[in-house]
């Protein structure tokens, strides 16, 4: 809502610098989101006078004036001189004062005036019309002053017109405050001052009755819950008078003619927006018309008065002459009942349309107009009649018409307001401020609230404009914005029997995030959205995943759905960096999963954690070289992060089969705490990374939350060192390649009892010729100590020996030497 | 000659030895011939027994005095050789110290989880809860209990993502819906954690509920489709706007800096009532205005107000007995302030260029 401070101050005494009342609204709620000094936009444009004028003579319709502009164009001896204007008006003699652009001047429609040549003819500015400076419609020719203007004033201060414009923010609970009476009496709240509306009245009432030619029907109170219709006759459309097109341009309103230009500026004073039909475009049937409001039919076209032809959708409003719609209801008119320059009869509608239909209606055919965004926030529909009766009276003074007697108003349900109660104990109990009660029974007083006070407490009406105060919450609210949220005393909450802080599962996240960290990988956050083809691109299956959880109004055609794994996202910035040339690429993401179910409504949300290792932990330094990171560096990682969170059994097995499709065969396994498969880690598959561009290889794993943080112990029992000395043994054993490390390991262990406190996997060495084809050789570090002696070497090469030969025989190995 | 001579050039010529020596070993071999089990010192000792007793006494203590001596000349020229042998070993040791270290590869917490893990612990530190709820999410909690009206432009297609629903009218507070949309969306605030949280739990509630919401806005430099907010919610005997303000002061002091104001202004939101936005001074002006805020001097920052009470009657919570307030920041908007990120979408990506920053 564009406020002029020019027109604000008519209505109620105002600060000197508008700032300070910019300040008071903000501190209050509404929102001042510019503040403009309108007469900028008359910069460079100066009164003037015509002081020669002759022929062009090149053209038959163009003249060469000179123009005395005064001070703003000094000759060489430096006293003022003409300006040469080559003008294509016809409307002047030599001598009209007028009014002209100076070279640099910027028109309100953008328009810059340069020097340059008219058929030949130096022209250095341009002689104006009241249209291409804004302030009418009128663009018969160049405006003429009165023979009295100065020569040589810049425009702005000759009309007086330099005003301040405060573009508001009205919140949309404040349907009241889209009026120059609105913010008038807000201010008066503020300010605790009176403010005054002036509302022409009608003079005389002629002719036949409105009742007697018109009749208004309401198919649906739920479109409409009333309709005010006036006429007036033998209007004469024309221009609008000076201050009314100044008003309504500095609200941005663009001027059409005296009655349209009424409709507008009594909206923006009352808040209730009005349409002007062309009175002779409701057809006439016996000498009757009717206007009626009813919903319109799926697939109906219309054409508003933008000239574009519009598909209807069922059960928007319409106002129909009881058969052809003549306009979109509380949106806008149609092309062909518009008031046009030989219009002659003017029904003036001032009705109240359905908020929320108006809602639908405007977005659903993406048309707003000042009418629908008043409707939609909810006009008071108690002020319709007089603010019927104002606008004909503007009408019949500015336009000349003859208003017709009485009106024809449909209200099927006037609305009754309930007083509240309002409690001081209460207002002090929520605010936390002492509010005094003389300040709260003003305040709503000024804002128009009928308030009586019951004991300590108050009765209060609030008036009919205002929408949003139906409750006593409601009224609180007022009352603490107006005293100042700034003035509240800042206090704490005593939150007793209350204990905060995070839950164990909250801290182990913290934790699995630190653990991943600690271990090198940087933290990603990719998009919840993924495309339909984002799992079966790099060769994973939903098995497991649920169903897509699919977007009815998706954006782009990448995100159409929710995502199902971390890892196409995590690869897609693998993809990222390794096309923005970094090679080395560490990622990590904790992030939610969304897996559809066929009968539900909500999708299974599945916290997951999953890592992405590719290139080198870091880049090759002077002192270190850094290795390929490959699956046994993600492996370690899982490790590492089962291992500090403590889950019981881990176990890694083999992963094959289709599910595992998109990781490398042979390079690839679940990740399992006893019989529970926590997640997967391995390296991804080439065809994979292929479809992605990835050229690196790139090891991965995902694991899923719940079940890791499950199988976490937390913290275990401390555990003695013993302090006796222990004797390392090496042990090569040269056994068949199917023979795993977790079979010998698991052996190795079992056999070597309690005396075997370690078993370090050192060397895996495979030779043909010295090893055997087929053959590898794994060589161990193994640690004997007790807990309670000094082994002596005796015992030792009899526990080894023993272990020895029940490990060879297990894994049908032998011992290299 | 006497012993007394015999030891006393003996002395003179451990001296000599002394001086002469120039490696530890030429030094021990030469100790080990005066002074070893078959050295010269050891021999002339031995000698001792021969002398007439009255003798004994003055010559023992002569010939203690000279091995004493001896003794320490080798050490003390020990010690100096082994201490400038250090030196010179050391000196040959020395580096470079300009060299760059070798740092450990550590990885880097991603901005905006850097910036929740902050909130969560500014609001734990004062009794709070951290509380979540479902990303995907039905019409009744991000909407209907929150009070928003049922024709409020926000729940339209054009600012609300919603899904497919499997089977419409299963879920708890199954909604109609006129216009096509489904009963079923991707929230498009955490506030419907403030709901889940009152009907699963008792007042008094103290609670922060950090999440990823999402709307239709196309992905620029200040938009992202899916971005996360902070809601938080109190509800309790006696709870004021003061609480509200003292909290939110708190807050904004914790994560900006103790020298930063607030303002307080008054707002509209349909969940609370009253409601407000609370900026906080410019930190790059400190409130004389610059083009950072946009020379006003201040920053939204909070959408905050004191919970509605039909938002808590929706909850079975009596408006009369208790009060709240609640709460929402977005975090993106907290990092791009706090670190004058010029495009979001910098957060998406995984650049590690970008995350190794922060």
């Amino acid at each position: 809502m564009r406020v002029s401070y020019e027109w604000l101050k008519t209505m109620v005494e105002l600060p000197e610098d508008p700032a300070e009342l910019v300040r008071e609204f903000v501190r209050t709620g509404t929102e001042v989101e510019a503040v403009e000094t309108v007469g900028e936009g008359f910069d460079r444009i100066v009164t003037a006078q015509v002081v020669g004028k002759v022929a062009h003579p090149d053209s038959d319709h163009l003249w060469v004036c000179q123009v005395d502009v005064g001070r703003f164009n000094l000759g060489e001896d430096g006293e003022p001189a003409p300006l040469q204007i080559v003008c294509g008006a016809q409307n002047f003699s030599e001598g009209d004062h007028i009014v002209t652009a100076l070279v640099g001047a910027v028109l309100p429609g953008g328009m810059e005036i340069k020097k340059g040549k008219l058929r030949g003819q130096v022209s250095a500015g341009m002689n104006c019309s009241e249209r291409e400076l804004g302030l009418s419609g009128d663009h018969a020719g160049i405006w003429i002053l009165p023979e009295d203007a100065p020569v040589g004033m810049p425009l702005a201060e000759y009309l007086g017109t330099s005003d301040t414009v405060l573009d508001c923010e009205i919140t949309p609970n404040r349907p009241d405050c889209l009026s120059m009476t609105g913010i008038a009496r807000e201010v008066g709240a503020i300010y605790d001052r009176d403010f005054h509306v002036d509302l022409p009245a009608i003079k005389v009432e002629v002719g036949a009755p409105v009742a007697d030619e018109l009749s208004v029907s309401i198919d649906d109170p739920a479109l409409c819950s009333r309709y005010v219709a006036r006429i007036v006759r033998g209007v004469k459309v024309g221009p609008s008078p000076d201050w009314l097109v100044k008003r309504l341009a500095a609200l941005n309103i663009r001027p059409h003619n005296n009655i349209v230009d009424i409709t507008n500026y009594v909206m923006m004073l009352t808040g209730q927006p009005l349409h002007a039909f062309d009175l002779s475009s409701f057809a006439a049937r016996d000498g009757r018309r009717q206007v009626t409001v009813r919903a319109a039919g799926e697939g109906e076209r219309f054409t508003t008065l933008d000239g574009v032809e519009r598909e209807l959708a069922a059960g928007m409003a319409l106002i129909t002459d009881g058969e052809r719609p003549v306009a979109l209801a509380g949106v806008m008119g149609g092309m062909d009942s518009e008031i046009e320059d030989d219009t002659v009869d003017v029904l003036v509608e001032s009705a109240c349309f359905n908020a929320g239909r108006t809602s639908h209606t405007s977005r659903d055919l993406t048309l707003i107009s000042d009418a629908s965004i008043r409707f939609e926030r909810q006009v008071d529909e108690t002020g319709c009649a007089d603010v019927a009766d104002v606008a004909c009276a503007l009408i019949e003074e500015l336009a000349g018409g003859a208003v017709a007697p009485g009106r024809v108003d449909v209200y099927p349900a006037p609305r009754e307001i309930e007083p509240l109660t309002l409690r001081l104990a209460r207002v002090h109990a929520l605010t936390g401020a002492e509010i005094d009660p003389a300040f709260i029974e003003r305040a709503l007083t000024r804002l128009g609230c009928a308030v009586e006070r019951a004991g300590e407490d108050f009765r209060v009406t609030p008036p009919s404009f205002r929408p949003d105060l139906p409750r006593e919450i409601d009224l609180i609210e007022e009352i603490l914005r107006l005293w100042g949220m700034g003035r509240v005393e800042a206090t704490l909450p005593a939150a007793r029997n209350h204990v905060g802080g995070l839950t164990l599962e909250q801290r182990q996240l913290r934790r699995i995030g630190r653990i991943l960290r600690a271990s090198g990988l940087n933290e990603a956050t990719s998009f919840s959205f993924a495309a339909p083809g984002d799992l079966a691109r790099i060769g994973m299956t939903d098995e497991g995943r649920g169903t897509p959880v699919t977007l009815m109004n998706p954006l782009v055609a990448e995100q159409t759905e929710m995502r199902r794994s971390l890892l196409p996202g995590l690869l897609a910035s693998v993809a990222y960096n390794e096309a923005h040339g970094t090679s080395n690429v560490l990622l990590y993401e904790v992030g939610t999963l969304f897996y559809g179910r066929e009968r539900a409504s909500l999708p299974k949300e599945v916290r997951s954690v999953a890592g992405v290792l590719s290139g080198a932990a870091a880049e090759d330094t002077w002192n270190h070289k850094h290795g390929a990171l490959r699956f046994f560096e993600a492996k370690g990682v899982v490790e590492e992060l089962l291992g500090q969170l403590r889950v019981a059994k881990v176990r890694f097995r083999v992963a094959e089969g289709d599910g595992y499709a998109f990781l490398q065969p042979g390079r690839a396994a679940e990740v399992l705490s006893g019989g529970t498969v926590l997640g997967w880690v391995g390296e991804v598959h080439p065809s994979a990374l292929a479809e992605l561009d990835i050229d690196m290889p790139v090891a991965a794993f995902e694991l899923n939350v719940e079940q890791l943080l499950r199988a976490a112990r937390g913290q275990e029992r401390y555990q003695g060192f013993s302090s006796f000395p222990s004797v390392d043994v090496d042990l090569a054993i040269v056994v068949d390649e199917s023979v795993t490390y977790q079979d010998l390991v698991q052996r190795i262990q079992s056999a070597g009892g309690k005396l075997l406190a370690g078993a370090r996997l050192f060397d895996v060495y495979r030779d043909p010729v010295r090893v055997g084809v087929g053959k590898k050789s794994m060589a161990f570090s193994l640690t004997y100590q007790a807990e309670d002696r000094t082994l002596t070497s005796e015992e030792v090469e009899r526990v080894h020996d023993k272990l020895v030969t029940k490990v060879c025989r297990a894994v049908k190995g032998e011992v290299r030497s | 000659m006497s012993l007394i001579d015999d030891l006393e050039q003996l002395e003179a010529q451990a001296r000599e030895l002394v001086s002469e020596a120039s490696t530890e070993e030429g030094l021990e071999a030469a100790r080990v011939a005066l002074l070893g089990r078959k050295g010269e010192l050891t021999g002339l000792m031995r000698m001792m027994g021969k002398l007439a007793p009255e003798e004994r006494p003055l010559v023992g203590r002569r010939a203690n005095e000279i091995r004493a001596a001896v003794e320490s000349l080798f050490n003390s020229r020990m010690e100096a050789m082994r201490r400038e042998a250090q030196e010179r070993r050391l000196a040959a040791e020395a580096i470079d110290i300009t060299l760059p270290g070798t740092r450990p590869a550590i990885g880097h917490q991603h901005l905006i989880s850097q910036i929740i893990e902050e909130i969560e612990d500014v609001f734990c530190g004062i009794g709070y809860t951290v509380e979540s709820g479902p990303q995907v999410e039905s019409s009744y909690y991000n909407f209907t209990a929150l009070n928003a009206p049922t024709d409020h432009p926000s729940r339209s297609a054009r600012d609300t993502f919603y899904v497919v629903d499997n089977a419409p009218g299963s879920v708890s507070h199954p909604e109609e819906h006129a216009h096509g949309e489904s009963d079923i969306l991707l929230r498009t605030q955490t506030s419907g954690v403030q709901i889940h949280t009152m009907e699963t739990q008792e007042p008094p509630i103290y609670m922060i509920a950090p999440g990823r919401v999402f709307r239709p806005d196309t992905a620029d430099a200040s938009h992202l489709p899916q971005f996360n907010q902070v809601e938080g919610l109190v509800v309790d005997r006696g709870i004021t706007f003061g609480d509200l303000k003292g909290t939110l002061d708190h807050f904004v002091r914790a994560m900006f800096g103790e020298d930063r104001r607030t303002r307080y202004r008054p707002h509209f939101f349909p969940f609370t009532e009253p409601s407000c936005e609370i900026d906080v001074s410019c930190g790059v002006c400190h409130g004389e205005g610059c083009s950072f805020c946009k020379h006003s001097g201040w920053i939204e920052i909070l959408g905050a107000g004191m919970v509605d009470p039909n938002v808590l009657m929706n909850c079975g919570i009596d408006p009369e007995e208790f009060s709240g307030f609640a709460f929402g920041a977005g975090v993106e908007r907290i990092a791009a302030l706090r670190y004058d990120l010029p495009d979001l979408r910098t957060l998406m990506t995984g650049d590690m260029r970008f995350l190794a920053q922060f």
